[in-house]
């Protein structure tokens, strides 16, 4: 028996070897036209911002445009503006981030409980998620309007104001509004998340603490917080990268005003190339930003990965 | 004491759905107000004292808003840059994800690494020099344009959710087709592809949307109303200092956030499950 079976049996694995030294083309031809697509569309124009942020380009006169080295780097650390626009962009990544979280995690708990009309409540409280970034800005920008806004007409009514203020006009109240815009926008997202996580605790781990003769507050603290720590620090992550490359609605509500008072890295490089035509420095500025994110992303990776047995 | 212990159990059962609705209020009560706004007669407008609840009711900012504009075209326009991007993305996504969820091959994890980063890269770094690029090329002030910069991040997202979703299901009902005869195109098109519908949904409203609501790549890449979408021409009615139509603008707004509020509510079974599964929990 042993004469017949022993060379088949090392046939059979001397044709499985050949078989995997052999490239399989076909997951290949599969994400080729995906990733042909991406290198045509991100990295391409990724690899041109690298060149442009080293010249002194200029929509108007592109083929005049001449190599400057480092310069457009080195120039931005004496600007006024990006010094500015980048402590302003940890303000508004920091403050929005942390009020979203402040909101949306006692949000998530409550509609963690059951109650009547609470499928209603979920799928009501996304709607401003889905609202475009623009009519966000056109809500916002109504609320605060001297003439118009409701927020001055409830205040004085309320007797907290004794005239109609231009919200948009200094720079502590601009800054205000977009946030205000952008807590409301981002707010479901955060729930959501927070909320699928809190799904996720196994009821045991709660039986359990009962059991031991914990309180609601302990339950909370030793059971539901640690088990949500990470997707917490996941989505403050997240929304820190997303936050401090979002112009729209700063650009749509204040313009970063007023003055460049609450302009960021972001809206920056975006308003020198929208009004200027500059390519070289606001590419250099962008890039920097990016180059920080990239940190950021690195860690975000780093953790999803460990999450995901497929990758 | 019974008065007592029946009211404590009245609040108890009462303050849930009291706190949601307030909830609610405040999440809609904005968009509320501007639906309000858009129905309001425009001289009521003009009055410094805001009626809560107008004294008249119109439509007529909303056939205003296609006089000020060419809004019949950045209808037209958002439609078709949001179905081409959807098509597209979506379409090599699947089968990028598939490939990614079902074979190990070298540089598999290189590539899903270097995807991630992309989709994480600020669309601010690739918007100079793809104005460079689309000028030379001619591109600005067309659809390929807007389609080929709402892709960078389309295409990312959309293999990343969807490798998520092939990934959860089992493998063995390919398997048995190829047991049966089945190639493995064959059971990849026949067998996992129907099973993923609810992922390609979820996928394909996810980036209709976020291409609906494109406004950076949109403004930036357009300069026409015949290649102008629903955020760029609201945008032009956003006023400076003062003085605006905020009529027909509100009228405007509504018409451009129902479509994609609509699909988000009639199809949320699957974009919630997507939204905390796939995008971004870990």
């Amino acid at each position: 028996m042993e004469t017949t079976a022993g060379p088949s049996a090392r046939a059979v694995r001397r044709i499985e070897r050949s078989r995997a030294r052999r490239i399989d083309l076909l997951p290949y031809v599969l994400i080729a036209p995906a990733v042909l697509l991406v290198l045509a569309v991100t990295v391409y124009p990724a690899i041109y911002a690298l060149r442009l942020s080293v010249t002194d380009a200029n929509l108007v006169r592109l083929a005049a445009m001449e190599y400057v080295g480092t310069n457009n780097y080195q120039k931005a650390f004496g600007d006024e503006r990006f010094l500015v626009s980048a402590s302003q962009t940890l303000r508004w990544v920091v403050v929005v981030a942390v009020s979203q979280m402040l909101i949306a995690l006692p949000l998530a708990l409550f509609l963690n409980t059951r109650f009547l009309g609470r499928a209603g409540v979920r799928a009501s409280i996304m709607v401003p998620w889905v609202v475009p970034s623009a009519v966000v800005a056109i809500i916002w920008r109504y609320m605060v309007d001297v003439d118009h806004g409701v927020i001055n007409d409830l205040l004085v009514r309320a007797g907290v104001l004794t005239q109609h203020v231009n919200w948009i006009g200094s720079p502590v109240s601009a800054f205000a509004t977009v946030v205000l815009a952008q807590v409301w926008t981002g707010v479901p997202f955060y729930t959501v998340t927070v909320l699928a996580a809190l799904q996720a605790i196994p009821g045991e781990m709660y039986e359990a603490a009962r059991m031991d003769g914990a309180s609601a507050w302990q339950r909370f603290r030793y059971v539901t917080l640690p088990m949500l720590i990470p997707t917490i620090a996941l989505l403050l992550l997240l929304r820190t990268i997303w936050l401090s490359h979002s112009v729209d609605l700063i650009f749509l509500i204040t313009g970063g005003g007023p003055g460049y008072a609450n302009y960021t890295i972001a809206l920056y490089s975006f308003l020198l190339t929208w009004s200027q035509l500059e390519l070289g420095y606001p590419s250099a500025i962008a890039i920097m930003l990016a180059a920080v994110l990239l940190i950021a992303s690195g860690f975000y990776i780093r953790i999803i990965e460990r999450a995901r047995d497929w990758m | 004491m019974a008065a007592g212990r029946f009211a404590r159990a009245l609040v108890n059962t009462v303050w849930q759905p009291i706190a949601g609705a307030l909830i609610v209020f405040l999440a809609l009560a904005p968009f509320a107000w501007i639906a309000i706004v858009a129905i309001t007669p425009e001289s009521a407008l003009f009055t410094r004292q805001i009626e809560y609840w107008p004294s008249e009711v119109t439509i007529a900012n909303f056939f205003r808003m296609f006089e000020l504009s060419r809004f019949d075209l950045a209808f037209r326009n958002s439609i078709l840059v949001a179905c081409a991007v959807t098509a597209l993305s979506i379409g090599v996504s699947i089968s990028a994800a598939y490939a990614f969820a079902r074979y190990r091959f070298p540089g598999r994890h290189a590539l899903i690494i270097s995807l991630l980063l992309i989709y994480m890269l600020p669309g601010i770094v690739l918007l100079v020099p793809m104005l460079v690029i689309f000028k030379t090329l001619g591109l600005v002030n067309t659809y390929t344009a807007l389609i080929l910069a709402q892709a960078t991040h389309a295409v990312p997202f959309g293999v990343w959710l969807l490798t998520n979703y092939f990934a959860g299901l089992p493998k063995e009902l390919e398997e048995a087709a190829q047991i049966d005869g089945c190639t493995r195109v064959g059971a990849m098109l026949r067998v996992a592809l129907p099973l993923a519908v609810p992922g390609i949904i979820a996928a394909g409203l996810f980036v209709f949307i976020a291409s609906w609501n494109d406004f950076l790549f949109a403004f930036m890449f357009t300069s026409g109303d015949e290649v102008r979408t629903l955020p760029v021409v609201l945008r032009r009615f956003i006023p400076g200092e003062s003085g605006a139509n905020w009529g027909p603008v509100m009228a405007g707004a509504i018409m451009t956030t129902l479509p994609v509020a609509g699909a988000f509510l009639f199809f949320q079974r699957y974009l919630i499950g997507g939204l905390s599964a796939g995008a971004v929990k870990g």
